[in-house]
């Protein structure tokens, strides 16, 4: 045991002397781990994307038309464009003419035309229009989206009018009147309220659908508040990380960490290559120290190592975005022993399987690339294809986040933790054997 | 083990990879105190047989003994006897000289004092005190080979094997480690010491095996080695029209070559120099174009082991 001692101290003797190695096990992480962090809004008051520049184009004289506008320009969302720069700098309203030759030189890649028959005659529902240039399909997905979740939850009215229409189609201006007149009677005789006044509002259009969503116009539409949820009502009840800061800082830290860590660890494994070929294990194993040893040795090195990254990096996520480990410190760190020992066996089955350093090292970054993106260490692993699901739970990564997330999200007991844990434990086994069994029959040890 | 029983006993120790047989039968015996040389060209058979000796590799056959036990076995009194100086710089660069040594005492079971004066003792010895804290990456090539002997002799081995020790050394640290070599066998410690080398191994070795292709082809003293060889003396002139005459008359007397432009005649038993210098005389062929030389252990090196590259 002295033997793997001494060994695994002067592994950490090197590492320690080896600036690159502790950058790239502790520095980068922290720093990728951040800018993700920023990237995707963790923890961030109004999360979501901003700023995407959208044109408008108002060609409606409906007072609703322009409530629109405002409504866009509450929305964070977007970036709202409405006029046109003349090479003399002065400006005017943008027209739809102006749309493509913008879009076409990359000003902005989504523009919204309020035509003049906003309100269709034809058919319920109104009439808008929309420019796109889209990049890629998500964001156009987004903005689309939120246009329609702007539109309806906040311009009830247009929607309103649109009936209103419809409704004067079929019934003449005289009958439409009569049944707008017999319904703000029977309103007002039920529920009070002024006969005329709630007339001329549904007149208007405003059938009532503004007060369900809330009156303010210019506040930016927030999900839940918006009137469909009022009018379909979804209580949520949340079973787990009730109370939970953030829930998607565990995922981010615990994915990126995995990653560097089988990075670190992979690494420290294919140094056996340069010790065979400087010929320390020739003096090391002419001396009272075996193979095991050595294997062993680099084992609890990488054990040892995994756990000092992982645990840094945790606090780190608790100082950056909250990340509550306090009283789950116990569990966190046998996962993180776990999770370290299943990355240091994938390590010593890389360099046994390995002729080559270089090829190692060749191997090593492919299959932790693809483990850490199936396996869920950069995404969750729920908007992955079913096939490719089943394949993320064959993976060390999987489990290892996995038992972050039970840990730190669900609060998970050690009961609860164990299937996580016998995953990862049967994972190092099976990948520590054959590493072994590899090792015996190659000659890195010669 | 009685004091006349050998500290390093081989016999019959076979070694083969794949279909190559590495070491073919190698027996000998090596007592303690002695400063044995390993003389062969590349690939004779020399790291094979160290490293068999040091336990690196199981043997296919034959038995080999350090100290009396058995080296196959992975004897921990066999590994505690032995100190290895690979032919390779086996040191973490990264380290300083003395965090390398500290490192290769504790796995010795060396702890606290006395392995801080063995690391004193030896940087000492190899005249690297000075450079302890010095990181070895920062060490010339003649530093870093003196630092690689002074490792394998913390734990104070009866028996150290130097495998090729002096490989891209300046003259300087080749003295500095062939006279800490000499001290260190004159106190008693057993040295094997491997080598292509024949300075290295006329000026060190008190006994010499030659091995080529995993076989000992020759075991002895300088002096009983070059007994060997089927003359006593060796005659070199130039090959030019001048001496073809003489070239001729030599050739049915003993072993004529030519290297380089030189002819090297070795006469055969029987034939007396004298017959030689009345030919030139003869001939009108002026003394000062021979040079007459003693055999040497290169010749019987070179006659035991051919003129054919090796590599």
């Amino acid at each position: 045991m002295n033997s793997i001692l001494v060994l695994v101290r002067k592994d950490f003797s090197l590492f320690l002397r080896d600036r690159t190695s502790i950058v790239l096990t502790f520095v980068v992480p922290f720093a990728l781990i951040y800018l993700m962090g920023q990237v995707f809004g963790v923890n961030s008051s109004s999360p979501g994307p901003s700023g995407i520049p959208v044109a408008v184009v108002n060609q409606s004289d409906n007072p609703a038309a322009a409530r629109l506008v405002d409504a866009l320009k509450a929305e964070k969302t977007f970036k709202v464009l409405t006029q046109f720069v003349n090479d003399d700098k002065t400006t005017r309203p943008l027209a739809e003419e102006d749309l493509r030759p913008l879009m076409r030189a990359n000003n902005f890649r989504f523009a919204l035309v309020i035509p003049k028959d906003v309100i269709r005659v034809d058919g319920i529902g109104i009439h808008l229009k929309t420019y796109s240039n889209p990049r890629n399909e998500i964001e156009a997905q987004t903005v689309i989206g939120i246009l329609q979740k702007t539109i309806f939850s906040r311009v009830p009215e247009l929607l309103g009018q649109s009936l209103q229409a419809r409704a004067r189609a079929y019934l003449g201006d005289e009958r439409l009147d009569q049944f707008n007149s017999s319904v703000a009677s029977a309103v007002a005789g039920a529920f009070g309220g002024d006969t005329s006044t709630i007339k001329a509002d549904m007149s208007e259009g405003e059938l009532g659908l503004r007060r369900l969503g809330g009156d303010d116009a210019s506040a930016p539409a927030q999900g839940d508040a918006g009137v469909f949820s009022r009018i379909v009502r979804v209580d949520n009840v949340q079973v787990a990380g009730t109370g939970v800061k953030s829930p998607a800082a565990t995922l981010l830290v615990g994915g990126w960490a995995m990653q560097f860590l089988l990075f670190a660890v992979t690494a420290s494994a294919t140094a056996l290559f340069s010790e065979r070929d400087q010929g320390i294990f020739q003096r090391v194993l002419s001396g009272p120290v075996s193979r095991a040893d050595i294997l062993w040795s680099k084992f609890i090195y990488g054990i040892c190592l995994g756990l000092l990254q992982l645990v840094v990096l945790f606090f780190a996520g608790h100082v950056l975005y909250g990340i509550e480990i306090g009283g789950q410190l116990g569990l966190l760190v046998v996962v993180c022993v776990f999770a370290a020992a299943a990355c240091t066996s994938f390590g010593m089955l890389i360099a046994a399987v390995s002729p080559t350093p270089e090829s190692a090292r060749g191997i090593a970054t492919f299959v932790i690339l693809l483990m850490s993106a199936v396996g869920g260490a950069w995404f969750p692993v729920s908007f992955m294809p079913e096939f490719i699901q089943r394949f993320s739970r064959l993976t060390l990564v999987y489990w290892s986040v996995e038992g972050f997330s039970q840990v730190l999200w669900a609060r998970a007991t050690l009961a609860e933790l164990l299937p996580t844990l016998g995953y990862l434990a049967l994972i190092t086994a099976l990948v520590m054997g054959v590493a072994i069994w590899r090792f015996r029959k190659g000659r890195i040890f010669e | 083990m009685t004091p006349s029983a050998p500290l390093l006993s081989a016999n019959g120790v076979v070694k083969r990879f794949g279909s190559i047989t590495a070491l073919d039968g190698v027996s000998l015996d090596i007592a303690p105190g002695e400063f044995f040389g390993l003389l062969g060209p590349n690939g004779a058979g020399k790291s094979t047989f160290m490293s068999l000796v040091a336990g690196l590799r199981p043997l296919d056959g034959g038995v080999l003994t350090v100290d009396g036990a058995g080296v196959a076995a992975g004897s921990t009194k066999a590994r505690q006897a032995l100190g290895l100086v690979p032919q390779h710089i086996a040191l973490y660069e990264d380290l300083s000289a003395e965090g390398n040594l500290r490192i290769f005492g504790e796995l010795y079971g060396l702890h606290g004092a006395a392995l801080r004066d063995r690391v004193s003792h030896v940087l000492e010895a190899v005249q690297l005190a000075d450079r302890g804290k010095d990181l070895v990456k920062t060490f010339s090539g003649g530093m870093q080979r003196r630092l690689n002997l002074a490792a394998a002799l913390l734990h104070k081995p009866r028996l150290l094997l130097c495998d090729e020790p002096t490989v891209g050394v300046d003259p300087q640290s080749r003295n500095a480690i062939f006279d800490y070599l000499q001290e260190l066998n004159r106190a008693g410690m057993t040295v094997i010491y491997s080598t292509h080398y024949m300075e290295e191994a006329t000026r060190l070795c008190s006994r010499i095996g030659i091995i080529d292709h995993g076989r000992i082809l020759a075991l002895g003293t300088i002096d009983e080695l070059l007994t060997k060889l089927p003359f006593d003396e060796e005659v070199r002139f130039p090959a030019t029209p001048d001496t073809a005459a003489l070239a001729g008359k030599l050739a049915a007397n003993g072993e004529l070559a030519t290297v380089d432009g030189i002819h090297r005649f070795r006469p055969k038993p029987g034939f007396p120099m004298s017959s030689f210098y009345m030919l030139t005389e003869e001939l009108g062929l002026p003394p000062r174009l021979f040079t007459s030389q003693r055999p040497t252990l290169e010749a019987l090196f070179l006659q035991l082991t051919g003129r054919v590259l090796r590599e």
